[in-house]
């Protein structure tokens, strides 16, 4: 009937992805249908003058729990075009491990001036740049003693170019079990941000995480 | 790594789950509800008010809460808001043809117009999904009783179970004056839905 695309993986000890990865493989787009599978979003982004600092709530409120660090980045597509006046939008867990979310059951420790939650826009080069607190790992499977390494979520929209996808950080000893990152292979390394010295008494350490949006999509009106 | 293209060729960043905490923070109400510009705006799109409804459901037949859908479509003369058609004359300035929302429990509404058939395709809605332990995956769904169906080139890939399954049914009601399809999403598992690979094709 027709040649077929990707069978996806189910991510190792992670009972969602078995309950939710099909398990037939993708099918292959016909050329005549290719084009209408490029979503454009409209450029409507909105973000607050402080959401690019998630290290305190609001200018007029005290500094959050733990170490403060800096992302940095630039966010292109496979061919070194950048993603220009994309909107990323943030979010990870606090100090503790607990997210600043209505269906985070948890219970670990709030933070409150924590949000862990921000949208920054890239600039005419791509490159985009935030504060936040370095987020706690936390145990994600505590029937097999499996923790989610510390990982900052994030979710890029610009134009044809859509990824959502997760910073991680090097040498964490629970990096190696977590299911994503196993199913990534190799190519894990890319998810993890590289540490650089920061100049500033404000902030303890600078990540950066270059992120490149692949697949056609993305290169699709170039 | 350099392509016959002479340009750079960078290896991508690896999609990830989007968790179960996508912040509902973000939600942005105007994505989820395509007949709207804003509060208060003035503006008439131009085409049929439908409400699209249904359930993304996991593989034992569970909701499957906290998915995130995202929406794109061809406004109702079949014309798609890109760079490309920036300067055509069946774009309709009030549609941009974009919704996502985030499904709490797994039931999704989206309310938006029908979209029109173009460049020998069937009306269609691209619908992409992100939810706590997969990545991306991308489906398009199709509506019922439109003749262009039997011969649109991505339903005739399919064979006639997975056709059934893109394509929606009628609700049979109507709400705030906007006829009612209804399109689940089976994500894995029996009466699974045809999901494309728009990376290998």
């Amino acid at each position: 009937m027709t040649e077929f695309g990707r069978q996806l993986d189910i991510g190792p000890t992670d009972n969602t992805s078995d309950q939710r990865t099909p398990r037939k493989r993708l099918h292959l787009i016909p050329e005549q249908a290719r084009s209408s599978f490029v979503p454009v979003a409209p450029a409507r982004f909105t973000t607050r003058a402080n959401e690019w600092d998630m290290t305190r709530i609001s200018a007029d409120r005290p500094r959050a729990t733990g170490v403060p660090i800096e992302v940095t980045g630039v966010v292109q597509n496979e061919n070194g075009t950048p993603v220009r006046k994309g909107l990323i939008e943030v979010w990870s867990a606090n100090h503790f491990g607990r997210y600043r979310h209505a269906e985070d059951q948890s219970g670990l420790e709030l933070d409150e001036n924590f949000f862990g939650m921000g949208r920054v826009l890239t600039d005419n080069e791509g490159r985009y740049r935030f504060w936040t607190i370095s987020p706690g790992a936390y145990l994600a499977r505590p029937d097999i003693g499996r923790w989610r390494p510390k990982h900052i979520h994030l979710s890029v929209t610009g134009g044809s170019s859509r990824l959502i996808t997760q910073m991680y950080f090097p040498d964490e000893p629970n990096n190696v079990s977590d299911p994503m990152a196993i199913l990534m292979g190799d190519a894990f390394e890319r998810n993890i941000g590289k540490p650089y010295d920061v100049s500033t008494r404000d902030i303890d350490q600078g990540f950066n995480f270059d992120i490149t949006v692949g697949g056609k999509n993305a290169t699709f009106f170039e | 790594m350099t392509k016959d293209t002479g340009r750079n060729v960078l290896l991508p960043t690896n999609e990830d789950t989007c968790g179960p905490y996508f912040p509902i923070y973000f939600q942005d109400e105007s994505l989820e509800d395509l007949t709207r510009v804003g509060p208060g705006i003035v503006a008439d799109v131009a085409g049929k008010p439908i409400i699209l409804r249904g359930n993304v459901i996991d593989r034992h037949g569970n909701l499957a809460n906290g998915a995130i859908l995202e929406f794109w479509q061809a406004n109702a003369k079949g014309i798609y808001r890109t760079p490309s058609t920036a300067c055509d004359p069946d774009i309709d300035p009030w549609f941009h043809g974009y919704g996502r929302l985030r499904s709490d429990t797994g039931e999704y509404s989206l309310r938006t117009i029908l979209p029109g058939g173009s460049d020998g395709r069937a009306p269609n809605i691209t619908i992409t999904i992100f939810s706590d332990g997969i990545s991306r995956i991308v489906t398009q769904m199709f509506f019922p009783d439109e003749a262009t169906n039997k011969t649109d080139p991505l339903l005739s890939v399919l064979d006639a179970d997975d056709q059934k399954r893109l394509i929606a049914k009628h609700d049979g009601r109507t709400a705030d004056g906007a006829e009612v399809f209804r399109f689940d999403i089976v994500m894995a598992g029996e009466g699974e839905t045809p999901f494309f690979d728009d990376f290998e094709s």
